[in-house]
């Protein structure tokens, strides 16, 4: 289907490829529980893919990406006319670029996501299922599935709580935490 | 803090759930402990992972096969991937397929879903039959308080004394004289327990209706009064004609001239008094005069402030010329006369033309230089804001940012923002170049073309910020004291917009007021609540 590309673009291509979970987890650490941060990391790799042929290959890729994702957080920010109560100080957000690495356990992560959810009780799991499959907002979700809002936020912090924490001790059995 | 506590407060930013404080508690604890980062990242990615879990299992799309990354386990990979990255995935598919310089169509379906999805784009609302036109004297009971151009309550209103003006919505005038008991019960109907009420009913209003213990009036057209009392009642035609519905007795039409007295049961046809009623016509004049007072006691107190050697800047915004005297004589070091750029000539707060500015041209400001260090600032000002469609609605800016310079404005949210710049970066851990003093939320759409002064007071000798809405303290904080600055200096600085855009670079912030100012005083000193309150008393149309 697609043609050949060429040798520097399908390179290109793979640091963007590879640089795909750190940019999303940048974007989302900047806007924190914005529903928009989606489309802000899909406009970031529009505007990366726009600006490949100023890519110098052999620099960094992940910190240049960095500054076209920045640029576009606060150009959403711009555009929603958003105040600067729930922004971070450029301090922390400068702390956190430099913090947030490429993440290469990923796939064990995942998979050990996937044995944990697997020791929750059904109904907790499709809860968590459930409720990340949806595009509502707490409120609207607590509503859909008949539940009080400060309930229902009690209870998905526990089960986050319990992932992550069963999450580690797998990570760390395989060694990789 | 402890771990439990910070995870609840990541969840809530994650959710969208996090109040303001809250948001600063955790900003500052990310700020000092890569742990708490850490935790951060976490559970962001947990999110992440979560949803590409739950995409998948809900048989989302998958992704395509990436070309490349040999050294990650296929089937893991496509499998995390799918539903955090589907979408980028899918799209750098189209891309590649694409020859490379064809325009690249992104995004903007998805951002409009996405507003919908917030509800952030809700239409704002406001609830009410009618506002507030003119008033004389009020008094009204129970603490209400009416302020010209405010929306009417539900509910029995209680005018002591006084004379009040209602536009209905309807188009409909209401003139009402204390004591009166009455409640607007719909743009179309009006309830009088007590008190004497003139309608006036445009056509598009003709139905209106005015509802007595005595009995109702349906108007064919144009004006009537009614006048109830604990004895009777009375309707008086002053124009064109009513339908009268008595209570127990036969309805009849009454004419203009006609009115009728109803009191024991026993109905009595009388001649209409029109002098008996204030009208809008009055009504206006005597606002006029009351304003005429107002506006000569207010001068009284302008040139006594002149006197004030504690006032750098005092201007008024007459638009005949375009160069803004300074009404402080007594000051060592004056502020400059203000320049007026693109602003254009409005009413001012007591209905005279011409004798404010309104800032919503684009570009709209005064100039003006202020010399000077000082150690204390007063600013006030009388604004009227049409509404806060920016990020930032400037009130007082200096051009740049440099240390030591204040910024006045108002935030999109309603909150008065003010800070004085104390650090350039770098900042030590946990640092901001400034301290934002903001207030609470004062305005919302309700407040809009409504004359308001606003206060603010930085107090470097008691170490405090106090924030004033029409002589009344909004807040007043603390100034910490790593953010304490006792050589404030202004320079260049616009009223009403912020900076000036550089050569070559002609591009700048929409920054500038959508509203109207006709009153600016800059003060060297803390002036006290007393001080702000008498200033509003004596200033306020």
């Amino acid at each position: 289907m697609s043609e050949p590309t060429s040798q520097p673009e399908a390179q290109f291509v793979a640091e963007l490829t590879a640089c795909q979970l750190p940019l999303t987890l940048y974007i989302r650490s900047l806007l924190p529980g914005d529903s928009g941060a989606g489309d802000v990391a899909q406009q970031t790799n529009a505007k990366i893919w726009e600006k490949r042929d100023e890519f110098e290959p052999g620099t960094n890729f992940k910190a240049w990406a960095f500054a076209i994702a920045r640029y576009e957080v606060l150009n959403y920010r711009k555009q929603q006319a958003r105040d600067a109560r729930f922004v971070f100080s450029q301090e922390l957000e400068q702390t956190i670029a430099s913090e947030i690495e490429d993440t290469d356990d990923l796939e064990e992560r995942q998979e050990a996501l996937r044995l944990c959810l697997q020791e929750l009780r059904p109904r907790d799991r499709e809860l968590l299922v459930s409720r990340y499959a949806s595009s509502a907002t707490l409120a609207e979700y607590a509503e859909v599935v008949g539940r009080s809002v400060g309930g229902l936020k009690v209870t998905l912090h526990r089960l986050r709580t319990a992932l992550l924490e069963c999450m580690k001790r797998r990570l760390s059995k395989w060694g990789t935490a | 803090m402890k771990n439990t506590e910070l995870r609840q407060l990541i969840d809530a930013a994650l959710e969208g759930q996090i109040s303001e404080a809250d948001f600063l508690r955790l900003e500052a604890e990310l700020s000092v402990d890569p742990e708490a980062r850490q935790e951060y990242y976490d559970r962001i990615l947990l999110t992440q992972l979560l949803a590409a879990e739950a995409g998948e299992q809900n048989g989302e799309q998958q992704a395509p096969t990436p070309t490349t990354r040999a050294r990650v386990a296929v089937r893991h990979w496509r499998w995390a991937f799918a539903g955090m990255a589907s979408v980028c995935a899918a799209l750098l598919a189209v891309m590649i397929a694409q020859r490379p310089d064809a325009p690249v169509i992104i995004g903007q379906p998805r951002v409009a879903e996405a507003q919908g999805e917030t509800g952030e784009q809700r239409e704002q609302e406001s609830s009410g039959y009618a506002i507030v036109s003119g008033q004389v004297d009020p008094i009204w009971a129970d603490e209400t308080t009416l302020a010209h151009g405010s929306m009417v309550p539900p509910g029995e209103l209680h005018l002591q004394s006084g004379v009040a003006q209602f536009e209905l919505f309807s188009g409909v005038t209401l003139v009402v004289e204390g004591e009166a008991r009455f409640s607007i019960l719909s743009p179309m109907e009006v309830l009088v327990t007590q008190g004497k009420v003139r309608a006036r009913v445009p056509e598009p209003a003709q139905g209106f209706r005015v509802l007595t213990d005595a009995g109702e009036v349906v108007d064919l057209g144009t004006e009537f009064a009614v006048d109830v009392t604990a004895e009777g009642s009375e309707v008086h035609v002053l124009d064109g004609e009513i339908d009268w519905h008595p209570r127990g007795l036969p309805a009849q039409r009454l004419e203009q001239g006609d009115a009728t007295r109803l009191a024991g049961g026993v109905e009595v046809p009388i001649a209409a008094n029109s002098s008996r009623f204030v009208g809008p016509e009055e009504l206006q004049q005597r606002l006029k005069n009351r304003a005429e007072t107002r506006i000569s006691q207010w001068e009284a107190t302008t040139r006594e402030l002149a006197e004030d050697p504690e006032l750098i800047a005092h201007y008024q915004m007459s638009s005949s010329r375009r160069r803004l005297e300074n009404l402080a004589e007594a000051t060592r070091e004056p502020a400059s006369e203000g320049a007026v750029v693109a602003a254009a000539p409005a009413a001012d707060r007591w209905g005279r033309p011409a004798q404010a500015l309104d800032f919503s041209p684009a570009g709209s400001r005064v100039r003006v230089h202020v010399p000077g260090e000082y150690q204390n600032l007063t600013m006030i000002c009388w604004v009227k804001i049409n509404s806060l469609d920016r990020w930032y609605n400037s009130l007082f800016l200096t051009d740049g940012h440099e240390l030591g310079e204040p910024h006045w404005q108002i935030m999109d949210d309603g909150r008065l923002f003010f800070s004085v710049k104390k650090y350039e970066p770098p900042f030590e851990k946990g640092m901001q170049d400034k301290h934002i003093f903001y207030s609470p939320k004062f305005w919302d759409t309700s407040l809009s073309g409504r004359w308001l002064m606003l206060a603010t007071v930085y107090d470097g000798t008691q170490k405090q910020v106090t924030h004033y809405l029409n002589g009344s303290i909004l807040n007043r904080e603390e100034i910490p004291e790593e953010y304490l600055v006792d050589k404030i200096h202004i320079g260049d600085a616009s009223l009403c917009n912020w900076g000036l855009p550089s050569r070559n670079q002609p591009r700048f912030a929409i920054r500038n007021l959508n509203g109207s100012l006709d009153e600016f005083m800059l003060f060297s000193e803390p002036l006290s609540e007393q001080d702000i309150q008498q200033l509003y008393d004596v200033g306020k149309p």
